[in-house]
């Protein structure tokens, strides 16, 4: 296996590296950027997002809804994607506050709403600072979430027959492709699940995990799972658990 | 236009100099960017003015240009006097306003 | 250098009227202005020199040309008798070189000031300070933007 995608890789690598120039930014040049963090174009999105759940009674109902007190909230939320009785599946944040809508009585913003981005990007922002702490063991269904994700990031499909685990596994991580090196998912590493919603400086807006996701699957050419998707949902769960224990810090600020 | 200020650090004396910044979101459109569906070209439209005032004064004033960033950060600094309002108000060159306050209080 | 409409229109107080420029400058034809011209906008023709009272601070290398992070530093006392009375920045390859314009007064407490630009392209990015004795500095600093990335 690992000799398979290795070399796949370097194919892919190596026709990355005749096209563009290497730049690799200093520790310096890194520092700059952390710092922006401090003012985060996203943190007036975060503020929408507590006005909205504002208007739906805040974190109180939010969790008498989840059966909770308020102060055991930060730490459950820290736990998504969960599955949740009353849902019957699997779920992430934002379907999480659909069901939560629903019982207020409200129409249920959509997945792909910004009304849906902005608070469900302010709800996972109360879990700042909590160590994730999603239970893949918790139920047969959180098992059968991961072994489907696991699957999904392992899959090779698309033109060039890649899969997630091509250019995010531990043999790569801080290559250079196209300008940026390869993250480490883990906990250990990058861990990427605790840093997304985040703002992306490029298109000057906040996007998801699975809306991540997506981008990523247009770019290696792979056809684009749904929002929401039990598959994406399971994609979800893989890659939340690869970054477990790793303290939440979202909205994160990103190229 | 929304706008925030955010004052750091979070506790200071009268003498301090503290750091205030203004968020705003606003498209700072330059006029030359192509709206990718009609294909057309997508008006100038940016934050022009900022006026930055502590207890009715002006500390601050700046001239922005189409040059900054879209939701753009401006940060300026201001040495504490008292318990007050700082005042910022912005304006882009389609007339569109906003107001923002934040009440200081110095501690000690 | 421009001074836009909405600020003459409201209420400043005489201290601070004092203190902020009273030079206006004719507008210019278009809102865009290349280099030189903007830098002879601020300066007047005047000689900006390099000083180590000055720092400009912004990366080398800049991830993405949409938002770089610029930082101006100047070593001034902010006294009313000596101080920065003014900070630009400017971008010297962009269709617009102007990026920023902050006037600043003693009620500052520190000549600083900090901002994000759009950079079309690789340049060299420059700060200029006007002081209040008439003084311009400067500080410059090229800044590689990188094409590509994962999306």
């Amino acid at each position: 296996m690992k000799r398979v995608y290795g070399v796949v890789l370097s194919l892919v690598l190596a026709s990355s590296l005749m096209a563009s120039e290497q730049f690799a930014m200093s520790d310096a040049d890194r520092a700059l950027y952390e710092e922006l963090l401090e003012n985060n174009p996203a943190d007036m999105i975060i503020a929408n997002g507590e006005e909205l759940l504002g208007s739906l009674g805040g974190e109180g109902e939010l969790a008498k809804f989840l059966a909770l007190s308020e102060d055991d909230l930060p730490k459950y939320i820290a736990g998504f994607p969960r599955y949740m009785k009353n849902i019957g599946s699997v779920v992430s944040i934002d379907q999480m506050l659909q069901a939560f809508m629903s019982t207020k009585g409200e129409k249920p913003y959509k997945l792909t709403s910004r009304e849906m981005l902005d608070m469900s990007s302010y709800v996972k922002s109360l879990a700042n600072g909590e160590e994730i702490n999603i239970d893949i063991e918790a139920n047969e269904h959180m098992k059968k979430a991961f072994a489907l994700g696991k699957e999904v990031f392992e899959t090779r499909r698309g033109k060039r027959g890649l899969s997630c685990l091509n250019c995010h596994n531990p043999d790569v991580v801080n290559t250079i492709l196209r300008t940026q090196p390869l993250p480490d998912i883990s906990a250990k590493g990058n861990a990427s699940a605790a840093t997304w919603p985040a703002y992306r400086m490029t298109m000057s807006n906040m996007f998801t995990l699975q809306e991540r996701f997506q981008g990523c699957m247009n770019n290696a050419l792979l056809a684009v799972i749904p929002l929401g998707s039990k598959e994406m949902t399971a994609l979800e769960v893989y890659f939340t658990h690869e970054a477990k224990g790793a303290t939440m810090a979202v909205p994160g600020l990103k190229r | 236009m929304k706008a925030m200020i955010k004052v750091k650090p979070d506790k200071f004396k009268n003498g301090d100099v503290i750091k205030v910044s203004l968020m705003a979101m606003h498209p700072m459109e330059t006029g030359s960017r192509k709206d990718k569906k009609t294909g057309e070209l997508v008006p100038m439209n940016y934050i022009k003015d900022v006026k930055f005032e502590y207890k009715g004064a002006v500390f601050t004033q700046m001239s922005v240009w189409e040059t900054v960033s879209t939701n753009p950060v401006l940060t300026t600094y201001l040495k504490v006097d008292g318990e007050g309002d700082i005042k910022i108000t912005l304006a882009d060159d389609t007339g569109k306003t906003a107001e923002v306050s934040k009440q200081i209080k110095p501690k000690g | 250098m421009l001074r836009r409409d909405f600020i003459k229109g409201v209420g400043v107080s005489a201290a601070s009227l004092a203190l902020l420029p009273s030079v206006s400058f004719a507008a210019p034809a278009s809102n865009a202005l290349t280099y030189d011209a903007a830098l002879k906008a601020i300066t007047g023709g005047k000689e900006a020199v390099a000083s180590k009272k000055m720092k400009l601070k912004a990366p080398e290398i800049a991830e993405n040309g949409a938002v770089v992070p610029v930082t101006i530093e100047v070593d001034s006392p902010m006294s009313s008798s000596d101080y920065v009375k003014s900070l630009h920045i400017l971008a010297s390859k962009n269709a617009n070189s102007r990026c920023l314009d902050a006037f600043l007064t003693p009620a500052n407490g520190k000549a600083m000031l900090s901002t994000r630009i759009k950079l079309g392209e690789t340049q060299d990015v420059v700060a200029i300070a006007e002081l209040s004795n008439g003084e311009f500095l400067m500080a410059t600093q090229n800044i590689k933007v990188t094409i590509g990335g994962c999306g």
